[in-house]
């Protein structure tokens, strides 16, 4: 009896040991895992989901994410006649041109550049408006019988928007209305936690360990990383946003073994999310420039 | 009363036929490209205002004038055949093949003038057996085609390629005599999709360009981050693996001089070696085609003006063929809009539909001004109270950026740190006079070329969406607009 006993509590403290490690190597969604099925946009990573119109279908596919970390979501068009669109686009705070952080800041950029363009006209200057719980800088503009409308929200380090297209005003009213079905990937009944976005972070100041990545060509090229860390400081996932296989593949390797000091909100180790840009050179070494500094979260709710 | 009987019937046949006509057409073409501009070649002079050398005020112009006859000079193998008499222009000199696709830049780079692009009649067709060589045009070079280079995807082995393999041989020239290599099996290769096209690009106002500043084109790169994010657009630079500055010539802006671009094309176009590559490309393989002292094309060492008559311009007899050809690029002037009420209508439309997240309208040239310009005498501007403004504004109608087109207009081949789907934005200006359009010239179309842009994993997408919405007047507008360019 007592080998019994001795035998499931090894059996116990296996499983648990794999079940923790599985947990630590299972991979975490990134910005571009969005997937369309039964006519809903669902992110995982941005915990969204976005029922399309009726007849609307997924358009022609977006490029893949950019070195400043611009990654198109998704783009729909009716099933029928073009009549107008929609593109869904993120843009990673840590690794923008412009190190804006704030979702009005960044409508307001926009309506600025719109109203410069020749026989643009802007119908509702930029405004903040709440949809779905969420809150949205939202600016109408149009132009060459085109109507338009940008909503752009701040969600885990990126400015999400919604870009709407129609050829006539009452179609464009119908998809700002579509807006108000934005929901949650999946129907939870208890809050999901996200890490939070400290941009910046992994500078000298918090860096235990750091394992350079070995060089490999193209050099020079900016790669934009990004990594989650837990409690404990352990990088938890590497998410090298655009490289070479190879870069990709030696980011990762590196990466995983480095070691950051836990960050702590109110006492509680928590999660962080953050960025950083790595360039070879020639000769084999390692530059780390880190991703644009952020304001704390405060978009959400 | 009687009737007109003939006008009667001329009345009826008339109505038959417009009701034939009509019954015979299609649905109405919405939008049309006019096709290529008429009149005066908008391009292919110097540009103003060049700069002067104390004694001798015409240097500038003397050398520009001078280069640009060297670019339309004619090659041969060893020199002997002078066959630029025939085209009213100059014998070029030695060093055509062993492998070449053409003998004369000017002839590639020739619509609507010398400098230019793929003339109407592809002279890439005669010159296959001219003096007896032995060459099969390749099936996708026709006589009104447009004038094409050829690239591998991949080696045998199954490695990447990318590289030119020329078009054609100098066996069986009279001036190759003992020269027997084969052309390359062109039909074997399309036969295994391993053959992609590109067409010459213009090189007009190529010395502005050269002058734009990496800062001042990150600027503008910049600039519209905004505009572009709303679009779906991003893109990138190529950059410089020595010393990671942005390059900017060439379909997938790899290159990054005009000096670099003219020795690269010297040896890969025509065959002939100078001081940046001074080795044939066949050199170890077949000595049996090889006929001169290499390199072909270099400076000159004495004090004599070595050309016969002297041209006018020391600095042009004395230097090399490719400093000559990069020149010719440097000095030469951007193309000349044209203007109408349509395309100006059609300018607005280009801006709203986004048309400008890549094609940028303008750009500066660096802030210290431009070496071979007259207006740069003060420049670097002195300290406050100079009056000199010294960066040049152009209107190339491009970022210099590379940006994924999509499956549709990959070419599969990787140069620098652009990717088989990736291209440099290609400049629009003096779009107005060119036949060919993209990087093959697969269509002579503007409509077409615009609607090629969109396609899966295209950053162009929601652009050509957006123009697919316009009305057909509004579209009208904007072919035109790209027509008065």
């Amino acid at each position: 009896m007592r080998k019994l006993l001795y035998l499931a509590a090894c059996l116990c403290l296996a499983g648990a040991v794999a079940w923790r490690s599985s947990a630590a190597t299972m991979p975490l969604a990134n910005p571009d895992d969005g997937t369309v099925e039964d006519g809903v946009f669902k992110s995982e990573y941005f915990n969204l989901s976005y029922p399309l119109p009726p007849g609307w279908i997924a358009g022609l596919a977006g490029p893949g994410p950019s070195t400043s970390g611009y990654y198109v979501l998704g783009s729909f068009v009716p099933a029928g006649e073009l009549t107008g669109t929609i593109l869904i686009a993120a843009q990673d705070i840590f690794f923008a041109a412009k190190p804006i952080d704030d979702v009005m800041a960044m409508t307001d950029e926009f309506g600025r550049t719109a109203a410069k363009v020749g026989g643009m006209k802007i119908d509702r200057p930029p405004s903040a408006v709440r949809i779905a719980g969420r809150r949205f800088g939202r600016v109408d503009f149009s132009g060459v019988g085109l109507f338009r409308s940008t909503w752009t929200t701040k969600i885990r380090c990126h400015f999400v928007s919604f870009n709407l297209t129609a050829g006539s005003r009452a179609l464009l009213a119908t998809l700002a209305l579509s807006l108000n079905r934005l929901g949650p990937a999946d129907d939870e009944e208890t809050a999901r936690v996200d890490p939070v976005c400290v941009g910046g972070y992994a500078d000298a100041e918090h860096l235990l360990r750091k394992v350079d990545p070995a060089a490999v060509v193209p050099a020079f090229v900016p790669i934009p990383v990004r990594i989650v860390v837990g409690g404990d400081g352990s990088v938890e996932h590497v998410h090298v946003i655009r490289a070479t296989s190879g870069q990709r593949d030696s980011i990762e390797r590196a990466l995983g073994q480095w070691k950051l000091k836990p960050d702590e909100i109110d006492g509680r180790r928590t999660e962080i999310e953050t960025g950083l840009v790595i360039k070879f050179t020639p000769t084999g070494a390692v530059h780390y420039l880190p991703g644009n500094r952020t304001a704390p979260e405060a978009e959400s709710e | 009363m009687s009737r007109d009987r003939s006008g009667y019937s001329a009345l009826l046949a008339s109505f038959a036929f417009a009701v034939a006509a009509f019954a015979l057409s299609g649905p109405a073409s919405a939008q049309q490209d006019p096709g290529v501009r008429g009149g005066p070649p908008g391009a292919g002079g110097s540009l103003p205002n060049l700069i002067t050398c104390g004694v001798n005020p015409g240097c500038g112009q003397a050398f520009f004038t001078a280069a640009q006859v060297f670019f339309t000079s004619v090659f041969s193998v060893t020199g002997g055949i002078d066959d630029g008499a025939a085209l009213g222009v100059t014998n070029g000199g030695p060093g055509l093949g062993p492998r070449f696709n053409l003998n004369q830049c000017a002839g590639c780079h020739a619509q609507p003038a010398a400098g230019g692009t793929s003339p109407r009649v592809n002279p890439q067709v005669a010159i296959a057996t001219l003096h007896g060589a032995n060459n099969v045009v390749p099936p996708f070079i026709t006589k009104n085609g447009p004038v094409r280079e050829a690239r591998f995807v991949l080696n045998p082995d199954g490695t990447p390629d990318g590289q030119v393999h020329e078009l054609y041989v100098i066996s069986g020239r009279s001036d190759a005599p003992g020269c027997d290599i084969e052309q390359e099996n062109f039909p074997a290769a399309i036969a295994a999709n391993n053959v992609i096209y590109r067409i010459p690009t213009p090189t007009f106002g190529l010395g502005l360009v050269e002058g734009i500043s990496d800062l001042n084109l990150v600027t503008a790169f910049n600039s519209n981050q905004a505009l572009k994010s709303q679009l779906g657009v991003s893109g990138h630079f190529n950059i410089n693996p020595d010393d990671g500055t942005i390059t900017r010539f060439g379909w997938k802006a790899q290159e990054k001089s005009l000096l670099m671009f003219s020795g690269q094309a010297y040896l890969v176009e025509m065959g002939v070696t100078n001081e940046l590559f001074p080795n044939k490309r066949d050199n170890e393989t077949t000595p049996s085609c090889q006929f001169n002292v290499l390199p072909e094309d270099m400076t000159i060492f004495g004090t004599q003006d070595p050309v016969s008559p002297p041209t006018g311009s020391t600095a042009s007899d004395f230097s090399t063929g490719i400093v000559n050809f990069s020149t010719f690029m440097r000095l030469s002037a951007p193309p000349t809009p044209v203007t109408s009420a349509s395309a100006v209508r059609g300018s607005v439309v280009f801006n709203n539909i986004g048309c400008q997240a890549c094609h940028v309208t303008q750009q500066q040239t660096a802030v210290n001004g431009l070496a071979f310009l007259n207006s740069s005498s003060n420049c670097p501007p002195t300290p406050a109270g100079s009056s000199a403004s010294c960066e040049v504004t152009l209107n190339p109608y491009s970022d210099f950026a590379v940006h994924n087109m999509g499956y549709g207009l990959a070419d599969r081949v990787t140069q620098g740190v652009a990717n088989g789907q990736e291209f440099r934005t290609a400049p629009l200006w003096g779009i107005g006079q060119r036949i060919f359009f993209l990087h093959d010239g697969r269509t002579t179309d503007l409509v077409q070329a615009i609607l090629d842009h969109a396609s899966p994993q295209s950053e162009a997408n929601a652009v050509i969406n957006n123009y697919d919405l316009l009305p057909p007047q509004s579209k009208q507008d904007l072919l035109d607009f790209l027509r008065s360019l």
